[in-house]
């Protein structure tokens, strides 16, 4: 019962959510409605026993990937009037987009009511007596290896790409050199000397 | 479906946590339009004494270098999300999986070694 409710609220609030993100006129609005579906997706993977992923929808698209939304919307330097412009030019492309995302519903559908396939359930039974962590973890590091470490060689690249793409050396800064610094000797910087009366010191 | 009971104390908690804000927001309103300092003025609202109108719009452009210190951020991020399943599991999966979580720690110390190298890190 308590399920059923949560399960319709989530829902609920996630379709409505993701429709806003699509309506919403600021983008910055669009990125707020973001963060809201994905709460409440974190909400249905709990309900579906899947713990991990929930704290994982929290922590990564929540707590990172959106705050890299909305740098990147920010950074945009946004017009709205410009937004609104070119509706006409873009909509074969949109239209496109749309009838193939409506083609995979059906599809989607049409492999829903043949059955279930249970791919997961052969490859990788589940096992009943451990939390849904353990149960990843499990499988993860031990049969799923190069699918780890190939994860890990993409977060590698994506590292070295975003470095090589935003990082340039900026001229006419003055950065600490803090090695530098204490290399410096006092003979390498000061100089004693005992200058007759009346004569200066000869800089 | 799964057994909702575990997340009481979590639903407690929210519900402390919300009713307490509300509390902080609502509960000054009242009072003051209890005891009768509740005034409105458009010249309450406007700058004074240390500040000054706005001279542009706020949604001027970022600099890249934050949208760099989120990536880098997102990845170490993930990267600690892995150690999560691998902590909890690390007795089952024994040396083999230790020696697949240090690679891939090895990989992403590489990846800092050279954003340390080529100065990402520094902001100046």
């Amino acid at each position: 019962m308590i399920q059923t409710i949560a399960f319709y609220l989530f829902a609920t609030l996630v379709i409505a959510s993701g429709a806003l993100t699509v309506f919403a006129r600021n983008p910055v609005h669009s990125v707020l409605w973001l963060i809201l579906a994905f709460f409440n997706a974190a909400g249905l993977m709990i309900l579906l026993g899947a713990e991990f992923i929930a704290m994982l929808l929290i922590i990564v698209y929540v707590g990172a990937v959106a705050v890299l939304f909305l740098f990147v919307v920010m950074m945009l330097d946004v017009d709205f009037a410009e937004l609104r412009a070119g509706f006409v030019r873009y909509l074969p492309l949109g239209a496109l987009l749309a009838i193939v995302l409506a083609v995979e519903i059906v599809f989607a559908i049409g492999a829903w009511s043949a059955g279930a396939i249970n791919m997961g359930a052969r490859i990788a039974p589940v096992a009943s007596d451990v939390s849904n962590t353990q149960a990843i973890g499990q499988l993860l590091y031990t049969r799923y290896i190069f699918l780890f470490e190939a994860a890990g060689i993409i977060l590698l690249v994506a590292m070295v790409g975003a470095i090589v793409l935003t990082h340039r050396k900026r001229g006419g800064v003055k950065p600490q050199d803090i090695g530098h610094q204490v290399r410096r000797r006092p003979e390498d910087a000061t100089r004693l000397t005992r200058p007759e009366s009346g004569q200066g010191v000869e800089l | 479906m799964t057994d909702l009971s575990q997340y009481l104390p979590i639903l407690i908690f929210l519900g402390i946590a919300v009713g307490l804000s509300a509390l902080f927001v609502f509960l000054p309103m009242g009072v003051s339009r209890l005891t009768g300092t509740h005034n409105p003025d458009a010249a309450k609202l406007s700058e004074y004494e240390c500040g000054f109108p706005a001279f542009e719009d706020s949604r001027s452009q970022f600099d890249v270098r934050f949208y760099l210190v989120a990536i880098l951020f997102i990845i170490f991020d993930l990267e600690a999300a892995f150690l999560f399943p691998w902590a909890v599991s690390l007795q089952d999966i024994g040396w083999a999986g230790w020696t697949t979580m240090m690679v891939f720690l090895a990989e992403l110390a590489l990846g800092l070694v050279y954003a340390w190298k080529k100065g990402a890190l520094d902001w100046e």
